[in-house]
Parts: C-alpha cells; structure tokens; sequence
C-alpha cells in the first residue's frame, strides 16, 4: 500500500495512510502514516465501534493537516479492545 | 476468481491477525522489500494546499474490495495481483464485497468501515468537515510481491495517481487491509 500512496504523492497529490506494520511503512517510505499495532484487517478498528474507526479517521487528517515533512508515522498508541472511544470533535479540524 | 482458503490459509490467517505476529511479519516483509523503493530520492511528499472543508478525497484500500459485476482478484498467482477495481462514488454500500484470502476479513464483512470508510466520509461531507467525495474510489489488493511488484510500482498505481488528478483530487486516504 506504501508503494500506491508513494505514486499518488509523486503525482502531487497529498496522501495519509492508516498503518497496522510500522516496519514496512517506515521501511516503504509512506508520506504520512497513524500507526496502530493491531490485528491485520482492522485498520480502523473494530466493527460497529463507529466512535473507535471515526477516531482514527480524525487522527488521520488531523495528521494530514499538521505535517510539514514527510515520512511522519504518528503513534496514537490505542491498545486494541482496551480503549474507550468517544466521536471526535469535528469542529477542530475547521481552519 | 473464487477464494477458496484451505485450513492452513484459515489458521494461517488467525495467527497474523495477532498484533505481535503481524509486526514480526511487517518486520521480515521491510527487510525483503528494502531494495524495492530507492530511498536516496526521498519521500515524496506534497502538501494539502486547501482546508479540509474544501477538499475532495478518495478513498483507496489495499482490503480487496469490488462489485459483484467486477472480477474478484486473482487468487492463484502466489504473487499477488496489482490490479485495481474502481468504486463508483454513489455506489450501494453493501453490495461492496471482498475478494482476499490473505487475511481474515469477517469484521470487514460484517462492517465495511473497518477497512473502507465511505459512510463515515459521507457523513463527514454532509457535516461540512471535508469538501466532497471523489467520483470514484478504488480497491486494491495487498500481498503483492515478485513479478506484480513493478507492475503495481510502474503501471496500476501511477495510472490510479493519474485518475486522481483527472478527478480533481485533494487528498487520498489509505487503508491497508
């Protein structure tokens, strides 16, 4: 996946990627990341845990409105199945 | 092409679904890929250049996502396949399905946000947070390696890149599956 957001980057076009292998992701050279250390196939979580996925969509592009260099990995640290989630506030993200 | 999994697959799919194996995986997967990209250029990087709530973005998973009228992915090249599925941006949420035998994709089943977000970003449109949707989004198909590597690196992505643009783009958001 690293190896698409690289392409779509090239083209100048911005791009942020949720991570659950922060070594191939550092290793791939992905632009912008949040890396969460969970099972494969739940990159935003768990299913029905709207407040957990958007969660990570907020942390997503609040990342891809801050970072001014590349190769930034965010690390929220969320433990998987130990966390309480509540729906971000949107309104944060306004400029 | 129909995703038959046999029980080492199946088990094999609960084991990486660990968080601790799949960095051990990624971190063997970093060590195989490390000649691929050529660090030396840099990361490309540009910048969003306008606020969120005028942006447009699509979406893309590496999830192997699809239409039932689109042919799944390629299931028998032990290499992967770097081919794409375009994904209609009024498409009916639910007749979105998957063709992936590499990872366990049940919770992806039962709620498609876990690996491709279209109704959160919906949502998030109507309230104002992002600008619009894209016109179409785009299912890929992780796991890709030896001889589908360059043609994902030098045809499929550069050719998604360019879609892109065409589209008016502002942002992409990736999910991996």
């Amino acid at each position: 996946m690293g190896l698409i957001a690289r392409a779509i980057e090239t083209a100048g076009i911005p791009t942020v990627s949720i991570s659950i292998t922060k070594d191939l992701t550092e290793s791939v050279g992905v632009p912008r990341a949040v890396f969460v250390k969970w099972p494969l196939g739940h990159p935003l979580g768990e299913p029905q845990n709207a407040a957990q996925q958007r969660t990570l969509i907020f942390d997503a592009l609040s990342l891809l409105k801050t970072t001014q260099t590349p190769g930034i990995i965010a690390e929220p640290g969320y433990r998987w199945r130990r966390e309480e989630y509540a729906e971000p506030v949107w309104e944060r993200l306004r400029d | 092409m129909a995703e038959q999994q046999t029980i080492y697959e199946k088990i094999s799919n609960r084991f990486f679904a660990i968080p601790t194996v799949a960095q051990w995986w990624a971190k063997r997967s970093a060590q195989r890929t490390a000649g691929l990209v050529d660090l030396s250029t840099g990361i490309p990087f540009a910048q969003l250049c306008k606020p969120l709530h005028q942006s447009k973005v699509a979406l893309l998973t590496t999830g192997g996502i699809h239409l039932p009228s689109q042919s799944g992915f390629d299931m028998v090249n032990p290499d992967g396949d770097a081919t794409y599925r375009e994904i209609p941006g009024d498409v009916a949420i639910e007749q979105i399905t998957i063709t992936h035998k590499y990872y366990d994709h049940t919770d992806a089943d039962a709620d498609l946000n876990v690996i491709f977000p279209l109704a959160h970003f919906r949502d998030l449109v109507k309230k104002q947070v992002i600008g619009a949707l894209a016109s179409r989004h785009y299912g890929f198909m992780g796991h890709i390696d030896g001889a589908q590597l360059p043609i994902l690196n030098e045809r499929t992505a550069p050719e998604v890149a360019a879609k892109l643009r065409a589209d008016g783009v502002d942002f992409a958001f990736l999910t991996p599956a």
